[in-house]
């Protein structure tokens, strides 16, 4: 397979890096033995090497088939052929659904659809464990009123991680996404979210981890082109050793945007000096009656805070893990299935205590 | 208990402590007192360990122990507890999270068994109430939107539930009024004062000592203890300020 991959020239992907893709797009999958870590008891579905595995799913109202989502994104657009659809009515599933991804080397694409109708309310956990690329295009259309909640927890050994959401929200309709990268691997994370229709709200945010040579790296948009939308942006970048960890989030909003409120909060957190974090917060507005806020800063960890509480007997390695925990908290509160978000903290927390 | 001995003392190539040497034997309460830039604070950030404070000379024994040789958190667990002129803010992280932390981490040091999460709370809650203090504060961000008077009660409940052998006080009485002073106050004299402990009192003032009698008042000036008495050397210092004492 010949990959026609972006390059850092072009500027969405200027702090990419891509060099592991071609090969991995070549490896053939190696079978790697990984068990798949389920958090509820609801529907459950679990791609193997991006293939459905039937007999450990239990897929509820999940469907799979051919997938119709087409994308000029340059990696979205590798993700074709059969996925996953949820389509929901207002009287359909209201439970979590969970989804496992395992990579056993080489390259898997799957596509999949998320349509919700009218009211209707949704809530999805992913993750992503083993070792490869795991490439996604996510296409999400939510109808009037309609709320879908997304949880999505990158923690492969090894390899890559695309992530290419593309969703369209009509008025009133609110889709809140957070994500955890606690992973070994390479990370990019990609989203376009258009606030279509008046009133609507979306939330896209979470936590990137980074260590060793690791890189994170997002690129948000969100589009606001009705009135009266609100979205909100909350990431928090962590970089440890040589790592790099990068953000690009953008905020646009149409001339008829009128009354958007927008809220970009991109914090940077370096453990080593040798890491690096780049952040990079963009507002385009045409509407002139709007409301957004946004902040960007990165710094290490308040070494005074460090001390104190070395001073109570903390152990230096322990005082950094809180205060890192503490750190990227606020974002992944944002999880609004309680056992989910206990099971991310969690791995928040084993990411944090192997630096030890 | 404790024992130093010609301590100089650096701050970003700066020496601050030039030959300060004390010794404080269990059961005492010394008070050391000082105008400003005399080395108050340097002294109890340079026996706490805190990094930027190099000592360049001389020898600091924490029974028996070669205290310089520990790291800060190592001390912590060996008794010494150093309670801050200002208390450090620490958003995201709860007062009861982050003692349980510290006292388990010193137990295990120690040897000890972890306390469990409800004998914790319980030990917290006494020093808590006997210090005015409430639970719902203690189970918020340490120090986070505390008033200067909530934040120095927070290190006297601090040391009650970590309850030390040595207390290095660093201006405890500073920024606190009447009543919160004798709070503070009765706090040190009732965690503090047994036979098998002792507290290095850091003040600018008099009048803490009014509440908590030291055995011993020492004048530190330019570095190093220029004068030592009892506590009616205080009464001096406070009536004829620290020029005429200190030179």
């Amino acid at each position: 397979m010949t990959l026609a991959l972006p390059t850092t020239r072009d500027e969405d992907w200027r702090w990419s890096d891509l060099s592991a893709l071609p090969a991995l797009a070549d490896a053939a999958a190696n079978g790697g033995a990984v068990v798949p870590r389920w958090i509820g008891e609801g529907p459950r579905l679990l791609f193997v090497d991006g293939r459905y595995d039937e007999a450990a799913s239990d897929p509820g109202p999940v469907t799979i088939g051919a997938i119709d989502a087409a994308t000029d994104h340059p990696l979205g657009r590798l993700a074709t052929g059969a996925g996953w659809t949820l389509s929901l009515d207002k009287d359909g599933f209201g439970g979590t659904i969970e989804i496992v991804h395992i990579a056993i080397g080489g390259a898997n694409h799957v596509p999949a659809r998320i349509m919700l109708a009218e009211d209707a309310t949704a809530s999805i956990v992913e993750s992503y464990i083993g070792d490869g690329w795991a490439n996604r295009l996510t296409r999400i259309d939510l109808a009037r009123s309609a709320r879908l909640m997304r949880a999505i927890r990158i923690d492969q050994a090894s390899g890559f991680t695309s992530l290419r959401d593309e969703a369209t929200l009509a008025g009133g309709a609110s889709l809140v996404t957070t994500i955890l990268g606690a992973g070994e691997g390479g990370t990019r994370i990609d989203a376009h979210i258009a606030l279509d229709g008046s009133g609507a709200f979306a939330e896209h945010g979470g936590a990137l981890l980074a260590r060793d040579a690791q890189r994170h790296d997002a690129a948000i948009v969100v589009r606001h082109a009705a009135a009266e939308g609100t979205s909100r942006q909350l990431w928090r970048a962590v970089a440890d050793d040589k790592a790099t960890t990068s953000m690009a989030a953008r905020v646009e909003v149409a001339r008829d945007a009128q009354k958007t409120e927008g809220e970009q909060s991109l914090r940077g957190l370096m453990l080593k000096r040798t890491a690096t974090v780049n952040l990079k917060p963009e507002l385009e507005i045409f509407a002139d009656d709007v409301k957004c806020a946004h902040g960007a800063t990165v710094g290490e960890l308040d070494k005074r805070a460090l001390f104190y509480m070395e001073s109570r007997g903390v152990t230096p390695d322990r005082a950094k893990a809180l205060l890192t925990h503490a750190f990227i908290a606020d974002a992944l509160d944002r999880i609004g299935d309680a056992p989910a978000r206990e099971a991310f903290l969690a791995d928040a927390d084993r990411w944090l205590e192997a630096r030890a | 208990m404790l024992k130093i001995e010609n301590l100089h003392a650096e701050v970003d190539g700066k020496a601050i402590l030039k030959g300060l040497s004390l010794t404080i034997n269990p059961g005492e309460i010394h008070a050391i007192m000082g105008p400003n830039g005399a080395g108050k604070s340097t002294l109890s950030y340079t026996l706490a360990g805190r990094p930027g404070y190099d000592v360049t000379e001389g020898k600091v024994t924490f029974d028996g122990q070669d205290l310089l040789d520990l790291e800060p958190h190592e001390r912590a667990a060996a008794g010494l507890f150093l309670g801050f002129q200002y208390p450090v803010e620490i958003p995201g992280v709860s007062n009861v999270q982050f003692l349980r932390e510290a006292l388990n981490a010193q137990r295990k040091k120690r040897g000890e068994d972890a306390l469990s999460g409800g004998d914790f709370l319980k030990r917290a809650k006494v020093q808590a109430d006997a210090l005015g203090f409430s639970m719902d504060m203690l189970k918020r961000p340490v120090n986070v939107g505390f008033s200067g008077g909530e934040k120095k009660r927070n290190e006297m409940v601090q040391m009650g539930i970590i309850d030390p052998k040595l207390a290095i006080l660093d201006e405890t009485d500073s920024g606190l009024d009447i009543d919160a002073l004798r709070v503070v106050s009765d706090g040190i004299n009732r965690i503090m004062r047994t036979p098998d402990k002792a507290v290095l009192l850091i003040t600018h003032y008099q009048r803490l000592l009014d509440y908590v009698k030291p055995d011993f008042v020492h004048v530190l000036a330019g570095g190093r203890i220029v004068r030592t008495g009892g506590a009616e050397l205080a009464h001096e210092l406070e009536r004829e300020g620290y020029g005429t004492i200190a030179a």
